[in-house]
């Protein structure tokens, strides 16, 4: 506050920052993507609440593919290796990501597990993240897409609870669809509208892991997002940087 | 409970800033937080506080900017230079 007498006050600086808080995460993000367009390789970002169905999912998509895509996942938890294993036991190539206590993937520790699978010749990369609603929304991974698997039985309401993710995804799977007869309070009619409130360009597929419907549907989205792989089209995906290091 | 790494984010760049300017204290932290950034700002106030403990940034108030949209930014800080 004072600049003359010698006195040794301090003064106050004002300084205009405007800087992403996860600028860093970005940064890596972006390195991440980077390193997928360079081998034209879909990586997609599958979140969902424990237990919605993630690993059943990619189980289902290698049985239908059945060897016509080369596939890999790096599966995040917070402790075990059990969904590598399981993913490994399908067929794809996996390799897990111990969290330890921490909710979410970041870019960081995607960056790190790219070390430790042989991926640059695969055509489709599952990043399984923590299952959890919230933190993972917060993080770009370098993904192409974002997509939420979420179960008929965890409530019609969930997508009104957790509005980010629902409103980061570019495809909202609803899973376990055979077990509907069974609950009768259940409406996928219901469901649909609570993600239609918080999706702002909603596509939506049903699924059932365990019977295999809507799984052709799921492999065609796949198959056009693939087809779409290109500088702009990542460019576009969730939460990259642009120039000004400001998100979209 | 991702609050604490967005902290850990914040802490990074404000001491980045802090030391350049050869600051010998941060007076004010100043951040915008859109309402779909996915971060809750109360948690993100008590992650500030535990974390800024012997600290540069010890005496440090953040200050929240709430918006729409999903930024996550810190807009500006305040140090005290010698």
């Amino acid at each position: 506050m004072c600049d003359s007498c010698g006195c040794g006050d301090t003064k106050l600086v004002p300084i205009d920052v405007q800087q992403r808080i996860l600028s860093d995460n970005d940064r890596t993000a972006t390195h991440n993507r980077h390193h997928f367009l360079e081998r034209a390789l879909l990586a997609i970002n599958v979140m969902g609440s424990p237990g919605a169905g993630k690993t059943a999912l990619l189980e289902a998509t290698a049985r239908a593919l059945d060897g016509r895509r080369r596939i890999g996942a790096l599966a995040g938890d917070l402790a075990t290796d059990h969904d590598a294993k399981r993913l490994e036991a399908a067929g794809i190539r996996a390799s897990s990501i111990t969290t330890g206590s921490a909710c979410h993937l970041d870019a960081a520790m995607v960056h790190h597990a790219l070390h430790h699978l042989r991926w640059s010749d695969l055509d489709y990369l599952f990043i399984e993240n923590v299952g959890n609603l919230v933190c993972p929304a917060v993080y770009d991974l370098g993904q192409a897409a974002n997509i939420v698997v979420l179960s008929v039985t965890e409530g019609e309401d969930k997508p009104l609870k957790y509005p980010v993710m629902f409103h980061k995804a570019d495809l909202v799977l609803i899973s376990k669809i055979d077990l509907l007869p069974h609950l009768p309070d259940i409406s996928l009619d219901r469901i649909i509208d609570s993600l239609r409130r918080v999706m702002p360009d909603p596509h939506v597929i049903m699924v059932s892991a365990r019977t295999g419907a809507g799984i052709a549907e799921w492999i065609a989205w796949l198959g056009a997002r693939e087809a779409g792989l290109g500088a702009s089209h990542y460019a576009q995906a969730g939460g990259s940087t642009g120039p000004t290091g400001e998100s979209r | 409970m991702h609050e604490y790494s967005i902290v850990q984010a914040l802490y990074d760049a404000v001491a980045a800033q802090a030391a350049s300017a050869r600051a010998t204290r941060v007076h004010e932290v100043h951040v915008r937080i859109g309402d779909l950034s996915g971060v809750d700002v109360g948690l993100l106030d008590t992650a500030w506080k535990t974390f800024r403990v012997r600290t540069i940034c010890e005496t440090a108030p953040m200050e929240v900017n709430r918006v729409a949209g999903d930024d996550l930014v810190l807009e500006r800080i305040v140090l005290e230079v010698p």
